[in-house]
């Protein structure tokens, strides 16, 4: 079902743009059969778009998913945890020095190295706990340190570019992103799926999941391993997008009753549906001058959601 | 049968357990009883291989077959609240369980036996959330019943439950104990651990102090000594 409407969705992005195209013109153009300047907004900007909505979207829903599952905490997300914000730094320290190249390597590598300290700070307590003290902190570093770049930036352009890129955009997406992103993706997902079982056990707590054969230590380093690959792969091409990743999975546990690891492919598929419709309606809606930019509206709808879930958790 | 010796471990990095060795043999009930803190949850870890110790001991040490040899029902037991009760028991044939495997007919029938001993079929399809306590505890011993392990240790299962629910779960161990396994229990009522266990094992600051049959071991020097009251519930001021 939810793939079925993440197709619609994706099927419906390539029909939605400044260009006002026919059906008949889209079909043709996926094929390269309607005229050349057609065929290119199809292929070269829309179905790319589309698609990495999608990636960025499955990355952000199943990491969240991951991480309430092994928290088992309700409000655990990539962006509260630190993965994102360890990404982030690394695309600002890129953007900073100019060097627009080195944006995606170093987004995926800030990723990589922030998911190791975290790993290395909760050694001596492994688990649930020791990953959230830990992400905490390291995000909270990476964002101090974000902040400091942008305090440093050397002219007010520069400093606009920061701020415009870390409200998170798909603008500038194209295929050489989806061979990114797409495949980084996948593994992370991979390795956050293989991590089901163990977080199903590990809703009985961590003493009782050990009893069962789950180590609690390899469970975390997928899940690390994992996150940071689908966080640092989708803010290398998108920017910080915030909240996909909290209320996805909380929709989706409230919809469908599905265990933790059922979760993980569901909330991938449900985040992939979210952003690719979100990211049309931005399309949609834009007319001349700035764009509303992907990371702003997920987070004006993800922040009312996350605020009547700490009410209600208290 | 089961032999621990000389096993040490500790807790938050303070020395809990002190050298404490002990056999178990199948068919037993052994209560496991001592004042707060003596010990008993520790010792219990470290005997199920949660915890590092040192010492030897005759489990195996492969977490994967640990896991189908010694059932661990843990203190104040959770599971997520919306989790149906079935699927919660069916977690006791994890440790048989690939990660993306179904559970097969011997699974399906492991279940079947220890939620008809624990009477928990009929909550099968409740969630847990809306569950009293007592049926909680059932639920937790259902699944750890439902791994068919032949050792099962029990922290303080009956801590927090009703008269009703407390016997039913004492009932419960001892008639999996008389079909042969090894159960070793964490109690704090002394009259329970009177009445249903074969042995009784009394911590006192971390060491066994006495492993004796239930019928001799709670002995008015160790109620004296270890617990601080008199044969007639007096506390020793």
């Amino acid at each position: 079902m939810l793939s079925i409407v993440c197709l619609l969705a994706m099927a419906l992005s390539l029909f939605i743009g400044p260009s006002n195209l026919n059906a008949g013109e889209v079909i043709s153009a996926l094929y390269g059969g309607a005229a050349p300047s057609v065929n290119s907004i199809i292929q070269d900007i829309r179905l790319p778009r589309a698609a990495l909505a999608a990636v960025v979207g499955a990355g952000l829903g199943a990491s969240g998913a991951a991480l309430q599952g092994f928290t088992r905490n309700p409000l655990a997300a990539p962006g509260l945890l630190g993965f994102s914000a360890c990404a982030a730094l690394g695309a600002v320290v890129a953007l900073y020095f100019n060097a627009d190249a080195w944006i995606s390597p170093a987004a995926i590598g800030f990723a990589v190295i922030g998911a190791l300290a975290i790993t290395l700070f909760s050694r001596r307590k492994p688990g649930a706990a020791g990953l959230v003290l830990a992400g905490i902190g390291i995000g909270a570093l990476a964002t101090a340190i974000t902040g400091l770049i942008m305090n440093l930036a050397p002219n007010p352009w520069a400093l606009s570019e920061l701020v415009y890129w870390l409200m998170g955009s798909l603008k500038n997406a194209d295929g050489s992103d989806l061979l990114i992103a797409g495949p980084l993706t996948g593994i992370g997902c991979l390795l956050l799926c293989l991590s089901g079982s163990s977080l199903r056990v590990l809703g009985l707590g961590e003493d009782t999941a050990q009893s069962l054969g789950v180590s609690v230590g390899r469970t975390q380093i997928l899940i690390v391993i994992g996150c940071a690959l689908c966080i640092g792969s989708g803010v290398a091409v998108a920017g910080a997008i915030g909240f996909v990743g909290l209320f996805i999975p909380h929709i989706l546990r409230f919809l469908t009753g599905a265990d933790e690891a059922w979760l993980i492919p569901l909330s991938a598929l449900g985040g992939a549906s979210f952003l690719v419709m979100i990211d049309t309606l931005i399309r949609a809606t834009s007319g001349p001058g700035t764009p509303l930019y992907l990371g702003i509206v997920t987070s004006l709808i993800g922040v009312p959601f996350f605020l009547w879930l700490a009410w209600r958790q208290t | 049968m089961i032999s621990i010796e000389n096993i040490s471990a500790r807790y938050a990095g303070t020395l809990v357990v002190k050298d404490v060795s002990a056999q178990a043999r199948p068919g037993e009930l052994i209560a496991l009883v001592g004042p707060n803190g003596s010990g008993k949850s520790t010792l219990l870890k470290a005997i199920a291989g949660l915890i590092k110790h040192d010492g030897r001991s005759s489990l195996p040490e492969s977490s994967s077959v640990r896991a189908k040899n010694i059932s661990y029902l843990a203190q104040n037991s959770t599971a997520p609240n919306l989790r149906k009760v079935k699927d919660i028991v069916a977690l006791g044939r994890s440790p048989f369980l690939g990660p993306f495997s179904k559970l097969s007919p011997r699974d399906k029938d492991a279940i079947e036996r220890a939620a008809t001993l624990c009477q928990t079929s009929q909550l099968f399809d409740r969630e847990y959330g809306a569950l009293s306590g007592g049926e909680k505890m059932r639920v937790h011993l259902s699944r750890a019943l439902a791994t068919e392990a032949p050792i099962l240790l029990a922290d303080e299962p009956i801590t927090a439950l009703d008269p009703y629910y407390q016997i039913s779960v004492m009932n419960i161990l001892r008639e999996t104990a008389n079909d042969g396994k090894i159960i070793i229990t964490a109690l704090h009522d002394l009259g329970f651990a009177n009445r249903f266990a074969d042995r009784i094992w009394v911590m006192q600051d971390g060491h066994l102090v006495k492993d004796e049959a239930a019928s001799t071991a709670l002995s008015s020097e160790i109620l004296k000594t270890v617990f601080r009251i008199t044969p007639n519930g007096q506390a020793i001021a």
